[in-house]
């Protein structure tokens, strides 16, 4: 079953636009979305909750389409924005009681065991919480309503590497069971490699590839090679950088002919980032 | 929209707002004042304070991810809106009827806090609402212009008011003279305000909920 399905979407601003943006999640799986700031990964995140309005293409979450089912569905879904706060002088224990009136599946229990999970202390305010702790707070607010899709847009920017590192523990920990499934955007390529099982890269408003982790990376090979090399190679090249010794290019592992003897290595998906970046420009 | 109301009531605006409506009803007490300003004083402090407070906040962004619709986040908005208002109109009545007796003798330029009274007091914030709601919902954040443009919509109904009612025989006689100690006039004239109140508020809710339709988060 498909917890996320993203079909053709359209969304046209003045400066920037979302071209045909379609990928899907499987129930019980984390997904990374990646790209750098102003792909359009926080505009694709507020289509799927309906924030904005669409200009084409449908949403489907657990089977059900969006457009017509947004309530029911906002009630299985959690969603936590790593660089906006809400109501920061307000004290967690007041906000939570202010939040669960209005989910029929909440849990108290639920809540209480997350709360000292990820020990929170419920009389804090908001504004007194570490970034990490705001996150993990949307997170036990989002499990104690039962939602299966938690949607959380840049969860893990601002975090150090501890924090960061402990949040992935707490995703691959939540997906174990197969129930939630996980949508998170970041610019910060490791988290992925850490723990995402999909991944789904958005540049400019499009969707450059989106598939399995190991799919992903295996789609694009590294290559390095000297002067004489590029000129061969060239045209197959997404994009390449040249230093004194060489290039460095970025290229399609089906573009890639092992017979002109020139050094590939496995790209990282940083690099992968990067070289498609470089890619657009080439070509302004 | 009942829980959206709880949460309006909870969080959405300071505790100082529940207490304000005593201390300017208090003023109240000012023999012989142009009394419109008590109310005014809504106008003029809380309603500023309270949108700036959800763009700060990020209001908007908080109600739209619960699972609510936007018909509702209007409502209730709208509703906690009215709530203020009869609060700082039904204490600043109570202060209004000692005020009377307290100075039995007094003679007013402008309105005293007569039931005809709070019934203009009903229609200048009916012509507030209608103007400040619609104007708000356009964006959800912007606050400044529908501020300004509702307030001063306020003023202007109170400044025509009051000098109707030193100019203007028929309009002294009514809330002044003779009308002043008619009851039935008095509850007429409170019932056409509340009334009007009433039939300005929800159309303003009605013009707020289709633009807020538009607005993308």
């Amino acid at each position: 079953m498909l917890a996320l399905e993203i079909k053709n979407l359209n969304k046209k601003y003045e400066h920037f636009e979302l071209k045909d943006v379609s990928f899907q999640l499987e129930k019980g799986y984390i997904m990374g979305f990646i790209g750098a700031n102003g792909a359009g990964k926080t505009t694709t995140i507020k289509s799927i909750l309906n924030l904005i309005h669409v200009d084409s293409g449908e949403i489907h979450i657990l089977g059900k389409n969006m457009a017509t089912h947004e309530l029911e569905l906002k009630q299985e879904i959690g969603s936590a924005f790593g660089d906006i706060n809400f109501y920061t002088r307000s004290k967690i224990k007041k906000l939570t009681n202010v939040i669960k009136a209005f989910y029929h599946n909440w849990d108290d229990q639920t809540y209480a065991k997350y709360v000292k999970k990820f020990n929170l202390i419920e009389d804090k305010k908001i504004a007194e919480l570490s970034t990490g702790m705001r996150v993990k707070y949307s997170l036990a607010l989002a499990l104690s309503h039962g939602a299966k899709l938690l949607i959380l847009d840049e969860p893990t920017s601002g975090l150090d590497p501890v924090a960061r590192d402990n949040l992935l523990d707490t995703f691959q920990e939540l997906v174990k069971d197969g129930e939630i499934s996980i949508l998170f955007s970041t610019h910060i390529t490791s988290d992925l490699e850490k723990c995402a099982d999909y991944i789904t890269y958005i540049h400019n408003g499009q969707i450059i590839n989106s598939s399995e982790k190991e799919e992903f990376i295996d789609t694009y090979r590294l290559l390095n090679g000297s002067n004489d090399q590029l000129d061969l190679v060239k045209d197959q090249l997404i994009s390449y950088k040249t230093n004194s010794f060489g290039f460095t290019g970025l290229i399609h592992t089906k573009d890639f002919d092992p017979s002109w003897g020139v050094k590939s290595t496995v790209p990282n998906l940083e690099e992968i980032m990067i070289y498609f970046s470089k890619k657009e420009e080439k070509y302004v | 929209m009942y829980n959206l109301l709880i949460k309006e009531l909870k969080i959405g605006v300071s505790p100082f707002f529940y207490i304000l409506p005593f201390l300017t009803g208090a003023l109240m007490l000012i023999p012989g004042w142009l009394y419109f300003l008590v109310i005014l004083y809504f106008c003029f402090i809380t309603v500023p304070n309270m949108l700036g407070g959800y763009k700060s906040q990020n209001d908007l962004m908080f109600t739209s991810v619960l699972p609510v619709t936007k018909a509702d986040i209007v409502k209730s908005k709208v509703a906690f809106f009215v709530i203020l208002e009869l609060l700082h109109i039904v204490i600043a009545a109570i202060f209004g009827f000692i005020s009377i007796r307290l100075y039995p003798d007094l003679t007013y330029l402008f309105y005293s806090p007569t039931l005809g009274f709070w019934g203009l007091c009903f229609v200048m914030l009916a012509i507030f609402n209608i103007i400040l709601i619609p104007m708000y919902f356009k964006t959800a954040y912007k606050y400044g212009a529908a501020t300004i443009a509702s307030t001063t919509a306020a003023i202007l109904f109170a400044g025509s008011a009051e000098l109707l009612g030193i100019q203007n025989s028929y309009v002294y006689d009514l809330f002044k003279g003779t009308g002043a100690h008619n009851l039935i006039v008095q509850l007429s004239l409170l019932v056409a305000g509340v009334a009007i109140f009433a039939i300005l508020t929800i159309i303003a809710y009605h013009i707020a909920k289709k633009r807020f339709l538009k607005v993308e988060v």
